[in-house]
Parts: structure tokens; C-alpha cells; sequence
């Protein structure tokens, strides 16, 4: 399972990594975006005060200027040379004004003025520089002088010719008052430069000559068309008011500072003083910065990515580590003990949680296998543990055989305990379990030895192991168990009495494996069982799977497809009047090569495999064939049929019974059904529903080989029975036995007290009839008076009787027939 | 010429034939002329000059002996000086710096250009007029040279008064000037006559000249 543990290995920690990296990711965009916010904001806030300081910048540099200016004209008009040019009467006009001009003009250069002159006390403009103003300076000079007047010198940003000029002008003393000098210095582009190279700012100069007039532009550094764009807002004493105004132009922003400087002059000209700078501008982060953040964040990914990754491996690998672990308790390993326990952290925890399941898996474990291999209700060794210890001990067996050369066997008993469940019904599940424990114990007492083992396999069967014992030595084996459990088990209120049929199989001769050895076994116990007549060594001849008996198996279904069955009848007759009153019917087998099949050679096989019911079938048809015959030949007889236990069981049993009666035209009255009481006893409930349908429908019900087996008078009483038959073994030994006769005199009071007759199996010898004669019996049947014939024969031999019933209860020789 | 009040004339009239008649008294020819000077707003104005300048005909004036004005602490010292036509000033300078000493007013154009200690030859104002000097050196420098025509002269005192004794009787015009006056005004004249009676004259001064 190595491929889908791979996959999940790069996913999860891979998950893990990818989720740190888009938070790390996301919180540097968050603060990425958040230092842009600030910067924007901080740097737009400091704008303001910024573009303030430019404009004092602009005030200083424009106030230098003038100061500049007039320092010059206040040292020209102090100059002795120029002052006795301009006040010397002696010299000639034409050389003063080449002097003055001349001086007015290095004036000019150091003041960087565009035009300079000399006025008088009139107002005239005596001399000049070579005029590049063609506005009238004597009208600018009057205006200025009535300021000077008051202070000295004046100073004025105006208007001339449509251009903004810086106006001087300085009082000519000689000591006193004899004239002016004028100078007049333009914004021009040097001015500009200075500006732009001391404060990065944008200087607009705008003027409008009315109050409302329109704003002009009298002198920009920027470019037309934002320059055209300022001079569109309303600039007046409020927007100077404000430290900046955010005037949207071309797509961008520019952040403005305005002075006003105003209402003087001619024509009331006012000036805007704008120092401009483009928010676009300023707000953008640095290069430098942008690059060193896209730095930090690339460093931060790869750090942070591999970080999360070795943090992630630590949780994905002992989580591995653990999947590993549970797979090894998958595979039953639980001795192994977990990693990582010692960790205090949640895989610690869970580490520790796997170690406790571990540990307690592995108690369970124990338990559950104790639990199937032991049984819980006597303590022995169950099924599965048993068929274990078969298996080692053949093993040992061989491996001793090998190495030792040793022969060595192995022997397993089978017994099942009789009417078990009957115990269970009668005295309850309690008492039956108290059986069950005390059977164990007498078994495991019965064995000497260790190495042998008593197992209980299942409801009321017992297995017992026997290593290096043989064929005979489990049999007295068995025998030691029969005997022990022959005195009835006492249960505190109870005595109960146990019987069981053992069966017994040996390893290497009966079986070659473990599995064979126990289903022989259980097949030798079979045989016991029926038979009840001590244990039973497995031998192939009960064997119904065995191959011969096989084969006499299909032989046998085959023999009622090709008539090889044959019905025989033997008689039964009244002892009272000696005459034949009914006849057993019995099946007899003519195989085409073995000749006459004993009964017993396969009408055991046919219980086993429940053919029995196809042979019962058979023997019901032949009888009720043939009575039609036997009544036409004057013998209107009842014919008995043996039933088996599975026909007892077989609930359709009235209803095929009633199919052939009606198909051959014959009364059920004409019928007595058979049947044994170990049948019934072995499903008292089931055989009395089929009995009483059987003796609803008109049959006769007769209990065969009464005495033989274990049957309750409780259900005797309550059985539909209108005949007992008294097994042939009390009726032979009843001449010699006191016992037998006692018993078979009390089984004929018993029948006639229940009101029903009595028949006597086994009657051997005239002594025998007159005798049951004697004890008022009804009916006897044995080889005294007739063997079972054909059926052909039977109507011969009834005649035959007519003579031959005379000499019935002679006590000399017995009758032929 | 206007007098504060309308109706002072007659009585000022009194006085004055009261005063001529008091001097013709006591003083063998001359009247005393009293002026008093005050500017614009009647505050009484001090170093004024006025000259008696007789109508159609002149006085005989002669120059001042010894006229001088010194330079001491970067200062012209005399700040006013009237000398009569034809007065030679000397301008010694007692400071430790030279000075250049110039004036370009029409009465005398002149320069003693930078020196120490006591120039060589003084400078004769003689033209009637009023000068104005400077430094070229010390531009806080400045001094007032009235050269008049006339004998018949006075200075106001820091109360205002200006005395001309001695005044022959006769047609006058009353000139008078202050430093207040600009320079390219014209002079400030009064006709007065002047008889034998002593004469108080009330005038005001204001920049542009005398005012009612």
C-alpha cells in the first residue's frame, strides 16, 4: 500500500506548507498594502507643509533678488563718480549720459535687471539702459515713488508689459534727495532654474489685472497644458488660506501652494504665487523601497516555505509513523511498541492513546483466543482447540515414527450423550448444564495419563485425544468411560441418569489426517448410538462414504429403478385362535451379483442417508398394491410397515401415504405403521404431529421394540398407539429369565391397561407361545411360526398354516415353513 | 500774508504802531523785527533763518571773519550756519577719518575732496542761496550753509523767535527758509515794512513753504 501512503504524505504536509505560504503571502500583501497607505497618506500630509516651505523658498529667493537689487542701486547711488557725473554742471550732457548709462549698465548686469534708469525729482526719466520695457516706467516710477517716499526705497512685484517683473527702486541723496534710480528685474528663466534646482517645486505666477478678472499666466515651469489648467481655479484669499489645494490636471493631481500678493500697482494688479508639485509624484513608493519589499518578500516565501515544510514534517511523519503501527496491529502484531509516547505534545498524545489500544488489542486477544479454544460452561478445550491438538499429537506421532522409528498411534473417542435434549426439556437448561460439567468431570477423571485430553466439541458431544494408544487400548479405554458414567450423576435434587454411545477411530489405521480421523470417529459413534451395544471401533462397513459402501449406495438407489427390491411378508398371528391376522412388511434386496442383500447391510446406510424414506415409500406401495390381491385370495389382513425416524419427520409423510391409498384403492384401516421408540424420542414433538395425522387419516400405530429404548410414559400415554410390540430379546430369554418374563408379563398388563394389544417379536418355540398365551398376550410373530417370505409365497403358506396351527404350541420342534 | 486769526489784525495792528512808536523811543533809528517761527501744525520751529531783504535796493553786507564748520564725530558741526554773501567757511576736520566734502546745490557747487586735519583754502560762498553739503564718504553727514544777501538777518531760537534789531525802516521782503523746505522750492517770501515801531511777526512754515 505504498502509493496511496505517498500520495498522502505530499499532500498533507504539502496542504500544510501551501496554507502557511498564502498567509504569509497574504499578510505581506496586507502590509504591503498598508505601508502604501501610510506612505501615500503620510507623504500626501506632509505635501502641505512641503509646498509651504517652497513657497517661503520662492518668497526668499524672490526677496534676494530684490535685496540684491537694491543693495546694487543704493552703492551705484552712493558712487562719487556717478553722483558728480549726474550732479556736475560743468560736464556736458552727452558725456553724462554715456557715463550714467554706461555705469547703469554693469548696474544692470549685477542686478540682473533688464532695464535701469535714472529719474528726477519730477519723475522724469532723465537717463536709461537700452529700453527692453516699452511700458511706461515714468507712470511705474510715480506709483513706486510715493512708497519709497515713506520708507526709503520701494519694492513691488508687478505687471510690465504683460510680464511679472520685480520693481526697485532707490533714492538718489546728494545728501539729500535728488533723484531715483529705477531697476527693473524680470522673472525670466534664470529665475526659473534657480527655483527648480533649490526646491524640486513648480513655480506659477499668475496675474490678473480686476479683482474678478481672470487668472493669466505671467510665468510657469510647467508645462502648457497644467499650467492652463492652474490658472483656471478661482485662487483668491481663501485658497491662500488653505496650506495646499489638490487641483486635478491631466490625470494626475498636483498639490498647490498659493500666495497672494495683490491690489497694487497699476490697475490693481494681483499676482498667485504657486509652488506646485505633482501628488502622483510623491505618493509613489521609491524604487529602492518597492525593490527591498519584493526582496523581503521573496526571502520570506522561501524561508517560510521551507520552515512549514520541516514544521509539517514533523507532525506528517510520526502521523506515518502511526500509520505504520496500526497497520502492523492490523497484521496481529501486537508486541511491537509505538514511537513518539514520550512526546508531550498531541502526537505524544495520540502515540499514547495507539499504545494503550496496542496493549489492550493484544489482552484481547489472549481472551479472544482462550475464548475459542476453550469452552466456557466445563472448562475443557472446544472444538476448534481439539481438532488443534488431534493435528499436533498426529504430528508428534509421525515425527516420533520418523525419528524414532517408534510405531505410535493415536486414538479419538467420540461419544454423544443420550436424550440429552430430553434432560434439557424435562429438568430445565440449568440442571442440563450441571450435566454437562459433571460428565466432563468423570471423563477427565476416567483418564490416567497426560497427554490425553477431554474436549467438549459441541451441545452434548465429547471428544477425548488418546496419544500412542492403539485400536484395543481405546476400546477398554471406552469401556472405563462407559462403566464411568454408568451410575446415574447426582444434581442436587436430581439423579440423573447418563448413558453415551462412544465411537472410536485410530490414527495411521483408521484415518491418514486430523479431519478424517474425527469424521470416522463420529461415524463409529453413529453406529454405536444405534446399535447401543457398547463403543464401536471404526471399521469401513459403517462407513457410508467409504468407497464400497459407497458404491452400494447407487447400487442401491439403482435397485428401485431396476427391481431388485423385493417385498417380503412375515406373519402375524393371534395368539388366541391361532389365526393370521396381519403380516410385517419388510424389504428384501436381490442384487444381480451379490445375490440377497442382508438387511442389515443396507438398510442402516439407507437411515444414514435418508434413503430410508424412498425404501419406506417403496415397502407402502408393494403392501398396498398387493393387499387388493391378498383380500381377493380371502386375506383381508392388516399389513404393518416400518416407519423410521425420518419418515417421522418428514411432515408430508400422511399426505404421500394418503396419494398411494388412494392411487391402489385401500383403507389406512388396513395399515399399521411401525415405529421404534428411539424414533419418536429422538423429536417427541414432531413425530407426535406426524403420528396423529397418520392415525387421523385411519392407520394403525404400533410401538416397535418397545422396551428397548428410553421412552416417557408421559408421551406414551399421549401417542395415538394402538399396538406395543415386545422386543424379541425380552421374549427369548423369558423362558430362562425371571427378569425377562417379569417384564414381559408387566409390558402386556401395561398394553391392555392403556387399552391397547400387545405383540410379542421372537417367538422361537411352542413353550414360548403357550406361555404368552398364558400372560393373555395378543399377537406373536417369530420363526416358530413363519420366517418373512415373498410376498408371492404368502397366500400359499397361510393355507399351508390352516393345518399347520395345530402344532403350534407343541414344545417339541418348531414348524417348518 | 495769513495770520491765524482774523481777528488779531486790528489788534496786531495796534501793537505793531504801539511798538514803533515805543521804539522810536528808545532806539535811535532802527526797529527790532521779532519773528516767531512755527511749522505746520504751530509747533514753534527752531534754527529757522529769516533775512530782511530791502526792496529795490541792496544792503551793503559784508563777509563773516572766521566762519568755519568743523567735522567732529562724523558730524558737520555747525549743522545750520548763515554766513552773508561773499564768507569764506573753513572746514577743519578734527575726526580721525577723512572725509570728502561736496555739494552740488546751485548756490555752491564745491568739493574738498578726502583729507584730514584743516584744508588749505576755505570756501568762499558768494552767492546768495542756500547750500546743502554732504560727506561721500558718511552718508548721515549733512550740513546747511544759508548765505545771505542781506545784514539784516536772523536764526530762531529754540523757542522760535527770531530777532532782527536795528532795522531802518523801510519796504521788506521778509525771506524765510528752514531745512524742513525742499530743496526745489522757491523762497519763501513776506513783504514787510517796517517803520519805526518794533514788529512781531507770526509765520508758519510748513513743507511746501509758508502756510496761512
Amino acid at each position: 500500500m505504498s502509493a496511496p501512503r505517498h500520495r498522502w504524505r505530499g499532500s498533507l504536509a504539502a496542504r500544510i506548507a501551501l496554507v502557511f505560504l498564502v498567509l504569509l503571502l497574504a499578510v505581506q500583501l496586507a502590509s504591503f498594502a498598508a505601508l502604501r497607505l501610510s506612505w501615500t497618506s503620510h507623504r500626501r500630509g506632509e505635501l502641505p507643509k512641503r509646498l509651504e516651505t517652497g513657497c517661503k523658498l520662492l518668497q526668499t529667493l524672490l526677496d534676494q533678488r530684490v535685496d540684491a537689487a537694491i543693495e546694487v542701486g543704493r552703492a551705484t547711488a552712493k558712487d562719487n563718480a556717478i553722483r558728480g557725473t549726474l550732479f556736475d554742471t560743468e560736464v556736458d550732457e552727452a558725456t553724462k549720459r554715456r557715463t550714467i548709462v554706461s555705469a547703469f549698465g554693469s548696474l544692470k548686469e549685477r542686478a540682473k535687471a533688464s532695464d535701469v534708469a535714472f529719474l528726477d525729482m519730477a519723475g522724469t526719466v532723465l537717463y536709461r539702459t537700452e529700453p527692453v520695457i516699452r511700458d511706461d516706467l515714468a507712470a511705474i516710477a510715480t506709483y513706486l515713488r510715493s512708497k519709497a517716499l515713506a520708507s526709503g526705497s520701494a519694492r513691488e512685484l508687478m505687471l510690465v508689459d504683460r510680464k511679472p517683473y520685480q520693481l526697485v527702486l532707490v533714492p538718489e541723496l546728494a545728501p539729500v534727495l535728488r533723484g531715483w534710480i529705477l531697476l527693473a528685474i524680470p522673472l525670466d528663466d534664470t529665475f526659473k532654474g534657480d527655483m527648480k534646482r533649490l526646491s524640486e517645486f513648480d513655480v506659477t505666477v499668475l496675474a490678473r489685472t480686476a479683482p474678478r478678472a481672470p487668472w493669466t499666466i505671467a510665468s510657469t515651469t510647467l508645462s502648457p497644458a497644467f499650467a492652463a489648467d492652474l490658472a483656471e481655479q478661482p485662487w483668491g484669499a481663501d485658497a491662500a488660506a488653505q496650506a495646499m489645494v489638490a487641483v486635478p490636471t491631466q490625470g494626475d493631481e498636483l498639490g498647490v501652494h498659493a500666495t497672494m500678493t495683490g491690489g497694487f500697482g497699476p490697475g490693481d494688479t494681483s499676482f498667485a504665487l504657486l509652488v506646485s508639485e505633482s501628488i502622483g509624484d510623491v505618493v509613489r513608493l521609491p524604487e529602492d523601497l518597492r525593490m527591498a519589499l519584493i526582496g523581503i518578500t521573496i526571502l520570506a516565501i522561501v524561508v517560510f516555505g521551507a520552515g512549514s515544510l520541516v514544521t509539517a514534517r514533523r507532525i506528517t511523519t510520526p502521523l506515518r509513523g502511526l500509520a505504520k503501527a496500526a497497520e502492523r496491529l492490523g497484521e496481529g502484531d501486537y508486541a511491537t511498541p509505538m514511537r513518539n509516547v514520550a512526546r508531550e505534545d498531541e502526537v505524544g498524545a495520540l502515540s499514547q492513546a495507539f499504545e494503550r489500544m496496542r496493549v489492550s488489542i493484544g489482552e484481547n486477544q489472549v481472551q479472544v483466543l482462550r475464548l475459542a479454544y476453550w469452552d466456557g460452561l466445563t472448562g475443557l478445550p472446544n472444538r476448534a482447540r481439539f481438532r488443534e491438538l488431534v493435528g499436533d499429537a498426529i504430528r508428534d506421532a509421525a515425527d516420533r515414527r520418523l525419528a524414532d522409528g517408534v510405531e505410535s498411534s493415536v486414538a479419538v473417542l467420540l461419544l454423544d450423550l443420550d436424550r440429552f435434549k430430553h434432560v434439557n426439556d424435562v429438568l430445565g437448561y440449568a440442571v442440563g448444564d450441571k450435566v454437562l460439567v459433571a460428565v466432563a468431570e468423570r471423563l477427565a477423571r476416567a483418564l490416567a495419563r497426560d497427554g490425553d485430553v477431554v474436549a467438549r466439541l459441541s451441545g452434548d458431544r465429547f471428544g477425548v485425544l488418546l496419544q500412542r494408544t492403539d485400536a484395543q487400548q481405546a476400546h477398554a479405554v471406552a469401556l472405563r468411560i462407559e462403566q464411568a458414567l454408568e451410575n446415574p450423576l447426582a444434581l442436587g435434587e436430581h439423579k440423573v441418569d447418563m448413558g453415551a454411545g462412544v465411537g472410536i477411530a485410530c490414527w495411521p489405521s483408521h484415518a491418514d489426517s486430523d479431519d478424517a480421523l474425527l469424521v470416522r470417529a463420529e461415524m463409529a459413534m453413529y453406529a454405536a448410538k444405534q446399535r447401543s451395544d457398547g463403543p464401536v471401533t471404526y471399521d469401513p462397513s459403517i462407513d457410508a462414504t467409504s468407497a464400497q459402501t459407497l458404491t452400494l449406495i447407487s447400487e442401491l438407489r439403482q435397485a428401485v429403478d431396476r427391481n431388485e427390491l423385493r417385498l417380503y411378508l412375515q406373519p402375524k398371528l393371534a395368539l388366541e385362535d391361532r389365526g393370521v391376522i396381519g403380516a410385517e412388511a419388510l424389504v428384501r434386496w436381490q442384487h444381480p451379483t451379490r445375490g440377497l442383500v442382508p438387511p442389515a447391510q443396507f438398510i442402516p446406510f439407507a437411515e444414514q442417508t435418508g434413503f430410508i424414506r424412498h425404501l419406506t415409500m417403496w415397502v407402502f406401495e408393494e403392501a398396498a398394491r398387493h393387499w387388493q390381491a391378498l383380500a381377493d385370495d380371502g386375506l383381508e389382513i392388516v399389513l404393518s410397515v416400518n416407519l423410521s425416524t425420518r419418515d417421522l419427520l418428514d411432515l408430508d409423510l400422511p399426505h404421500k401415504f394418503g396419494v398411494l391409498l388412494a392411487r391402489h384403492q385401500v383403507a389406512a384401516a388396513s395399515f399399521c405403521l411401525e415405529i421404534t421408540e428411539s424414533a419418536i424420542m429422538d423429536d417427541p414433538q414432531r413425530a407426535l404431529s406426524t403420528l396423529d395425522a397418520l392415525s387421523a387419516m385411519g392407520f394403525k400405530l404400533s410401538i416397535d421394540d418397545f422396551g428397548t429404548g428410553y421412552s416417557s410414559l408421559a408421551y406414551l400415554k399421549r401417542l395415538p398407539v394402538d399396538e406395543l410390540k415386545i422386543d424379541q430379546s425380552f421374549v427369548r430369554n423369558m423362558q430362562a429369565d425371571r427378569d425377562d418374563e417379569m417384564i414381559v408379563r408387566s409390558t402386556i398388563d401395561l398394553a391392555h391397561n392403556l387399552g391397547i394389544t400387545v405383540v410379542a417379536e421372537g417367538v422361537e418355540s411352542g413353550a414360548a407361545w403357550n406361555l404368552l398365551r398364558e400372560f393373555k398376550c395378543d399377537q406373536a410373530q417369530g420363526y416358530h411360526m413363519g420366517r418373512p417370505m415373498p410376498v408371492a409365497e404368502f397366500s400359499a403358506w397361510c393355507e399351508g398354516w390352516g393345518m399347520r396351527r395345530l402344532a403350534v404350541d407343541s414344545e417339541s420342534a418348531p414348524l417348518l415353513h | 500774508m495769513p495770520i491765524r486769526n482774523p481777528r488779531l489784525a486790528p489788534m496786531l495792528a495796534r501793537l505793531a504802531s504801539l511798538a514803533l512808536l515805543s521804539l522810536a523811543a528808545t532806539v535811535a533809528q532802527g526797529a527790532n523785527v521779532d519773528v516767531l517761527l512755527g511749522d505746520a501744525a504751530g509747533n514753534p520751529l527752531t534754527d529757522a533763518v529769516v533775512m530782511l531783504e530791502p526792496v529795490g535796493a541792496r544792503l551793503p553786507v559784508k563777509p563773516l571773519q572766521g566762519a568755519q564748520i568743523v567735522q567732529h564725530d562724523l558730524q558737520f558741526d555747525p549743522p545750520l550756519t548763515v554766513v552773508t554773501t561773499g564768507t569764506a567757511v573753513m572746514f577743519p576736520n578734527q575726526d580721525t577719518v577723512k572725509h570728502h566734502v561736496y555739494s552740488y546745490s546751485p548756490a555752491k557747487t564745491f568739493q574738498i575732496k578726502l583729507y584730514a586735519g584743516v584744508p588749505h583754502t576755505p570756501i568762499v560762498f558768494d552767492k546768495p542761496g542756500v547750500a546743502v553739503l554732504g560727506c561721500n564718504i558718511h552718508d548721515g553727514m549733512i550740513a546747511w550753509v544759508v548765505v545771505s544777501d542781506t545784514p539784516l538777518w536772523a536764526r530762531s531760537a529754540p523757542g522760535g523767535h527770531a530777532k532782527v534789531v536795528d532795522v531802518p525802516p523801510g519796504s521788506y521782503q521778509l525771506h524765510v527758509w528752514h531745512a524742513s523746505l525742499a530743496e526745489t522750492t522757491p523762497p519763501q517770501l513776506l513783504p514787510l515794512t517796517v517803520g519805526a515801531a518794533d514788529i512781531d511777526q507770526r509765520v508758519r512754515l510748513g513743507a511746501g513753504g509758508l502756510v496761512k
